[in-house]
């Protein structure tokens, strides 16, 4: 578990995103080793801002937009 | 242009209020809604869906609150071929002031087909048919007029409960408070989805249970309390006189055979410890028994439709809890009852079936709670036992 | 940055004074007749309940006309209940009658409270759903129209709630229903392997399968999908996910009713609806099938059912056996449980009725 800024942390999820199809919350977490609230929070985040979206057929899960 | 519609016409007659009139009333207005009429009646005659699969559509910021929906027969109702739907949340208990609801009707009008259900299954207003390009004005316009969306997908569904203290002599906790404090706490729970599947909190404040909570929700509140009911002898008497049978209607009813009714004296006596908060009585002699003074609620987990393990009624996990502002206890129980499920469900897995998966033993373990007999209709009857 | 997450308006915005007044105060409250009822709270200040049956399915204004009777009557306030119904609260005892009588020029019925049948619990069906196995309003309409006596007159010894699910994914939960209408497939999926691979993920697709039905189609230049049809039970939970194994048909699809469930803790505990008729074809518009059985079950549960008794605490009374030659309806192999925790659905006793 690190100690980083939440600028840091969103900037870590979004170089994360780019290697991955699509992903869901607990596994940004696990990949990163950061904590799963914080995660979620910087998630909902970037999905305000527009960075990041959600994908809801056959379960949900967060992308890049596109 | 929708054209005849016999078989849609034959349900605008009887006495019941009709559908049909109402979609026709939209129709006049708008074209979508015209469209929808034309679909629904292929429907008829084809006797099969003309809607597709859906489609991910919604608002910046949202993973939920619109659902996608396209038409197969868009060269016949092209005004119809997008007719996507929104879930506005409910304020508390379903009460409205008519100018708020006016509100809501007036935006409609300018962005979506007019067709609305009041309410949806869960409890959101849906606002029916709208197109892609309308979706993000009309949520900007609600919000600016204080409505915002419900939940749809992987995410908290809009929580909803009974009318409670508002009308309801028999509310053993406040449900439309509670109700709004949660859904205020856990708006990105409910608007951005991260867990398996969907998770839907309901409230009843009492075990008459008016919102179908142990049916529909996985976190089910029941109110109830931990001392007696109460009786008014003099109001027993009333009842008796106006000709009810209370040996036959009220004592033999009673499921925990707490009550018993001396035909000599009038008096109907209840013994606590047997009475097991049923309601029969207090509900058939509203005047002379009241609920008890030391109220709360019990919590009961795991409520479900059948896809796919089959269906549940949900099962209790904490027999007593008081509920009052700004309900930490629930909250953190809540919490941990949503790691617990996100670290170890599957993919579209109800928090019961995963509880079905992994063990009601392991689940209490990882909520902080003990085993009490309270959750159990009977012990094992099987010797296969870890330890 | 946009606003967002502002939640739903406040309820205390949405409450007459009347309920301001007395929150968490009320004493007691009577049935008056179908469809109205009084609060009673500790100040003595009385409350009148009128409930409205609503199609549920409805334009805005439908919304407006009610408003316009809340404005006249009840200081603008309304509500609606769970089961759609829209429920008026009127402060003065004078407005009720002449409300009542704006309300029928509306032509709405007024009822549903108390041992009646109240609103139907439904979901989209046709209107709407992708998924739907029957259309849900007009099963409704068509159910209401045959049943309307139930909800404006009391003809029961208890309350029977009703509820229609166009498919068995049961958006409205209709599982504890006294009686539940549920929209069934029974064909299996036609798997369309042309477009499969694209627009569905294979792994998950056939996990998605409960009984195992689905595997990889075993020539290995198709990318696609094989379905055991034996082992499918039309749950239709592969569609679901996969847009590609379309089951809707219109032949094989109809609808299952299911009966005695129940939510309540009064007397006996909630208990699950059980099947009591396994499949009806559609017959749109009105489903005259489905609404005589329906119709038949009613009248015989009315006839035979003790006071307060639900239809479920009538049938575990009677016997599963004598609801079946009561009703008149036709035991088949469907009726017996071949799910998960099925062994526990025989009879294990010497104690039955004949």
């Amino acid at each position: 578990m690190s100690d980083i800024t939440s600028d840091e942390l969103k900037q870590k999820i979004l170089d994360h995103l780019k290697t991955v199809d699509k992903t869901k919350n607990r596994d940004v977490a696990k990949a990163l080793d950061e904590e799963k609230r914080m995660v979620d929070k910087a998630i909902g985040e970037l999905a305000t801002e527009g960075k990041i979206e959600y994908l809801y057929l056959n379960g949900s899960y967060i992308t890049l937009k596109k | 242009m929708a054209g005849d519609t016999p078989m849609l016409d034959d349900l605008e007659k009887g006495p019941w209020p009709s559908f049909v009139k109402e979609m026709k009333r939209a129709a006049k207005k708008n074209k979508a809604a015209e469209d929808l009429v034309g679909v629904v009646e292929l429907s008829y005659k084809d006797k099969i869906t003309h809607w597709k699969h859906g489609g991910i559509v919604g608002v910046t910021g949202y993973g939920g609150g619109v659902i996608g929906r396209y038409s197969d027969v868009p060269e016949q109702f092209p005004n119809a071929e997008q007719f996507h739907t929104m879930r506005i949340n409910h304020p508390s208990g379903w009460f409205y002031n008519t100018k708020s609801l006016r509100t809501v009707c007036d935006i409609w009008e300018k962005h979506g087909s007019g067709l609305t259900n009041f309410h949806g299954s869960t409890g959101d207003i849906i606002l029916l048919g709208t197109k892609t390009e309308n979706l993000q004005p009309a949520f900007d316009e609600y919000i600016e007029h204080g409505f915002d969306l419900g939940g749809s997908g992987s995410v908290l569904r809009s929580p909803s409960g009974c009318v409670g203290p508002a009308r309801c002599e028999w509310a053993c906790f406040d449900s439309l408070d509670l109700i709004y404090d949660l859904t205020q706490s856990f708006q990105d729970e409910l608007h951005r989805p991260r867990w398996p599947y969907k998770f839907k909190i309901k409230a009843s404040a009492c075990p008459n249970d008016c919102v179908a909570a142990i049916a529909r929700a996985d976190f089910t509140i029941i109110g109830t309390w931990r001392d007696s009911l109460s009786i008014n002898q003099e109001e027993v008497k009333v009842y008796a006189e106006k000709g009810m049978n209370i040996q036959k209607d009220i004592v033999a009813n009673c499921p925990g055979s707490a009550l018993t009714y001396d035909e000599s004296n009038g008096e109907l006596h209840v013994q606590p410890e047997d009475c097991v908060r049923c309601m029969h009585c207090i509900n058939k002699m509203s005047k002379a028994i009241k609920i008890g003074k030391d109220r709360g609620a019990t919590i009961l987990v795991g409520g479900k439709a059948p896809i796919l393990k089959g269906a549940f009624l949900s099962f209790v996990l904490v027999p007593f809890m008081k509920i009052e502002p700004p309900y930490t206890e629930i909250k953190d129980l809540l919490f941990k009852i949503w790691d617990w499920w996100d670290e170890h469900g599957r993919n579209r897995e109800r928090v019961a079936e995963t509880i079905g998966r992994r063990g009601f033993k392991e689940f209490l373990k990882g909520v902080d709670l003990k085993p009490v007999p309270q959750m159990v209709k009977h012990p094992r009857t099987n010797p296969f036992v870890f330890f | 940055m946009k606003k967002t997450d502002i939640g739903p308006p406040d309820f205390r915005m949405m409450l007459p004074d009347i309920i301001k007044e007395n929150y968490g105060k009320w004493q007691h409250h009577e049935i008056l007749k179908p469809g109205l009822m009084k609060h009673v709270a500790e100040s003595g200040s009385e409350l009148y309940t009128v409930r409205v049956g609503s199609p549920r399915l409805v334009s805005i204004d439908f919304i407006r006309d009610i408003c316009d009777v809340a404005d006249k009557y009840c200081d603008g306030f309304l509500r609606f209940t769970s089961r759609s119904n829209v429920e008026l609260l009127v402060s003065k005892k004078e407005n009720v009658e002449p409300m009542i009588e704006d309300i029928k020029k509306l032509g709405l019925p007024i009822g549903g409270i108390g041992d009646c049948i109240s609103n139907i619990v439904h979901t989209q069906g046709w209107i709407h759903c992708h998924s739907s196995a029957t259309d849900a309003s007009g099963l409704v309409k068509a159910i209401m129209d045959e049943l309307i006596e139930y909800f404006t007159e009391f003809k029961l010894h208890a309350k029977l709630r009703i509820a229609v699910a166009c498919c068995i994914n049961m958006c409205g939960a209709v599982h504890c229903s006294d009686l539940a209408i549920v929209g069934i497939h029974t064909k299996p999926p036609k798997i369309d392997n042309s477009k499969l691979s694209a627009v569905c993920e294979i792994p998950s697709t056939i996990a998605s399968c409960p009984t195992g039905a689905i595997h990889r189609h075993p020539d290995k230049n198709i990318n696609g999908l094989e379905l055991k049809e034996e082992r499918c039970m039309y749950c239709g939970n592969c569609y679901t996910v996969c847009p590609a194994m379309p089951l809707a048909d219109p032949v094989g699809d109809g609808v299952a009713i299911y009966v005695g469930g129940k939510v309540s803790n009064a007397r006996k505990a909630p208990m699950f609806s059980k099947l009591a008729v396994p499949f009806i074809p559609n017959n749109p518009p009105r489903w005259p099938e489905v609404t005589s059985v329906l119709k038949n079950i009613v009248e015989v549960y009315a006839k035979n059912s003790r006071k307060y008794e639900r239809m479920g605490e009538w049938i575990e009374r009677v016997g599963w056996e004598r609801f079946f030659s009561l009703t008149g309806i036709q035991f088949t192999e469907q009726h017996i449980d071949d799910f998960s925790g099925a062994m526990d659905t025989l009879r294990s006793t010497t104690q039955f009725r004949w």
